[in-house]
């Protein structure tokens, strides 16, 4: 295990278990689970289906509570917390980035970008500027006001991507973000992200299968039954802001 | 900012979904729909219902002496002068609203062939002013209606006719307590016999003229109802009130409105509009619940989406509100198609109205509490029950968008996000 302790970190958790009281017999999905993520690193959690990879995101985003343990996101403690604060942190601070894209069906692409910092009650203009200039950057002009309908599957996830990152959260999440993508829209898509991550330090914390997410990240950690089985630092030579 | 920002996604998610929305929309738009057809079908059948009663009866407005409706004895009449003030009062206060008034002078007697007697309602009318006002005068059987300068002339039921032996041109005598107090009897000659279905009419009432009524009872001048019939039964409220404002201050004087004047139809059109209410109660429900389902199985369907919503930064209850919004909105466009498609369907298929004299058996109308309902019924709109009806699908849409949106604000976002649609 390589956490480290010196620099700043983005996500930190402490004993975290996570229990699904299901008869008859309980499924512990992750247990007692520690880790500290550093802020601006790039970072995948491997390992088999059922491992606990989505519940370990689902906890570091606030959208499940841990059995037991703590989790930390910047300096707060987000598992006690209430409903509403912690709906204000993900709004803030956390981007999510899910396996089956999930924009909003009824927003166009440059709407659903736009969502969070609308409901962060950002202005227009800046609103406007900011999805543009993220659009520019990842390839989306001439695609603002097309439905997700109207999207292919790698355009679609770049919207995503898009709406996870234009907030500047310190935290992006993002679960299987390549399983639906062949090898060019995901390369592209990881190329995306990573300059995101080069150019704004944000944290990019991915669950993956894919070699090619694994091969990228700086940290590559490996789950089985719930517990870090493997945590690898590797260098590629680019390092977080 | 953010209540707006919610509306907005609802008022979105609603135009976006046309399928879903007009699917959901659909339950409330024929619901409201059936719903104002037939509130217009019982309200023309209660105007028809109010208008024959009033006409046969004491009109929509009744101006009697205090204690006449409860006796209905001679000796509570309008003497000539205070009539006289009634007549002022109804040209003075509601000449506009009024299509005809009419004097009354009646008494209850016995009317007596050479066969039978029976006990029977004599009334005095005035025939010109009668013929303006009561259909009597159209519901000739056999013979004539009064004519004004008739003297000893009967006008009778053909049931009474029939009991009494009687025909055209046949002669009886009508006893009855006189204004002194004794029982004076009255030769009178049968001019015409009508059939009005209303067996009570048909088997107990004679018209003759009032000056004939007048002086065999001894009562100059007098009537025991000035009848007021007034343009629409909506209107008596307002023209009771500015007749007894006119009249006040006068003993001799009461202004009654129908339904204190003629008990019995306000007892049967409440009987009716209970009816109403049972049957509009079910419609109601059917549409509640058919909204909830539309409702629900939407919410059900979306869980991933209401999950995307919470991950990005929406509370519950802000997701609650999106999917309550959505109610209100489809319940708002639904409120205003259902009233438009309800007066198409009627006006188009129905202005001239729905003809039931297929369901009728004898008298090719319905007869009840004093009036009779024409088996052809012309759909009447009113704006209060229109308004009523789609305050009432208002309040359902928004009870039955409640479940859904507690049930969205309460998702379980990890476990939304697994759903896979």
């Amino acid at each position: 295990m390589s956490a480290s302790t010196g620099t700043q970190l983005a996500v930190r958790t402490q004993e975290v278990w996570k229990i699904y009281p299901q008869e008859p017999n309980p499924v512990k999905a992750v247990r007692g689970l520690s880790l500290a993520i550093e802020s601006g690193d790039f970072v995948a959690m491997a390992g088999p289906s059922g491992s606990g990879k989505t519940t370990v995101l689902n906890l570091l985003g606030g959208l499940t509570r841990p059995s037991d343990g703590s989790i930390w996101i910047g300096g707060d403690e987000i598992t006690e917390m209430p409903d509403k604060a912690l709906a204000r942190l993900r709004l803030e601070r956390i981007g999510f980035v899910f396996q089956a894209y999930n924009l909003l069906p009824v927003l166009s692409a440059i709407e659903n970008a736009e969502f969070t910092l609308l409901l962060r009650g950002v202005p227009a203009n800046e609103r406007h500027r900011k999805v543009r200039e993220i659009f520019d950057q990842m390839g989306l002009e001439g695609l603002e006001d097309r439905f997700p309908g109207k999207l292919s599957g790698g355009q679609q996830q770049r919207v995503a991507v898009a709406r996870a990152v234009v907030g500047e959260p310190v935290l992006v999440l993002a679960d299987e973000p390549t399983a639906n993508l062949d090898s060019v829209a995901s390369s592209a898509l990881l190329d995306v992200m990573e300059r995101l991550n080069r150019e704004k330090g944000t944290t990019f914390v991915f669950s993956t299968h894919d070699p090619l997410v694994m091969e990228r990240a700086r940290r590559l950690i490996t789950l089985v039954d719930g517990q870090i089985s493997e945590d690898v630092r590797r260098n590629h030579g680019t390092s977080g802001a | 900012m953010r209540f707006a920002i919610l509306l907005k996604l609802a008022a979105r998610s609603v135009g976006r979904n046309t399928r879903r929305s007009a699917l959901t929309a659909a339950a409330m738009v024929v619901g409201l729909a059936l719903l104002i057809f037939s509130r217009s079908l019982a309200e023309g059948a209660h105007e028809q219902w109010i208008e024959s009663a009033v006409r046969m009866g004491s009109g929509h407005v009744a101006i009697q002496a205090p204690d006449y409706l409860q006796s209905g004895k001679l000796e509570y009449r309008i003497e000539a002068p205070a009539y006289q003030r009634t007549l002022y009062a109804v040209e003075a206060v509601a000449s506009d609203r009024v299509v005809a008034h009419a004097p009354r002078l009646a008494v209850t007697g016995l009317a007596s062939s050479a066969s039978s007697a029976l006990p029977v309602r004599i009334e005095g009318v005035d025939p010109d002013r009668e013929r303006a006002f009561s259909d009597l005068d159209e519901k000739v059987e056999d013979g004539r209606y009064l004519k004004p300068d008739d003297r000893l002339h009967a006008y009778i039921g053909v049931e009474l006719a029939r009991r009494l032996g009687l025909k055209v041109g046949s002669r009886f005598v009508l006893t009855a307590q006189s204004s002194t107090g004794d029982v004076e009897g009255q030769l009178v000659r049968v001019a015409g016999i009508f059939r009005t279905a209303i067996p009570e009419m048909d088997e107990g009432l004679i018209h003759i003229p009032i000056e004939t009524a007048r002086e065999w009872l001894g009562t100059p001048g007098a009537v025991t109802t000035h009848a007021v019939l007034l343009r629409t039964s909506r209107d008596t409220d307002g023209v009771v009130a500015q007749l007894q404002a006119e009249l006040a201050g006068d003993p001799d004087l009461r202004v009654l409105g129908w339904r204190r004047a003629a008990p019995e139809l306000d007892s049967a059109l409440r009987m009716d509009d209970y009816g109403d209410y049972v049957f509009h109660s079910i419609l109601f429900a059917i549409v509640a619940l058919a909204i909830l389902n539309a409702v629900m199985m939407s919410v059900l369907g979306r869980r991933r989406e209401f999950g995307i919503l919470q991950a990005m930064g929406l509370t519950g209850a802000e997701t609650g509100w999106v999917v309550f919004g959505e109610g209100i909105f489809l319940t708002a466009a639904s409120g205003g198609g259902g009233i438009v498609l309800g007066f198409l369907f009627t006006w188009a298929f129905f202005r001239d109205g729905i003809d039931f004299s297929g369901l009728v058996q004898n008298e090719g109308s319905w007869a009840s509490a004093g009036g009779i309902v024409d088996p052809v019924i012309v759909p009447a709109f009113h704006i209060s029950q229109v308004m009523l009806s789609l305050y009432f699908i208002l309040i359902i849409g928004t009870l039955a968008s409640i479940y859904p949106a507690v049930r969205a604000s309460k998702l379980d976002v990890a476990e939304a996000m697994k759903f896979y649609q």
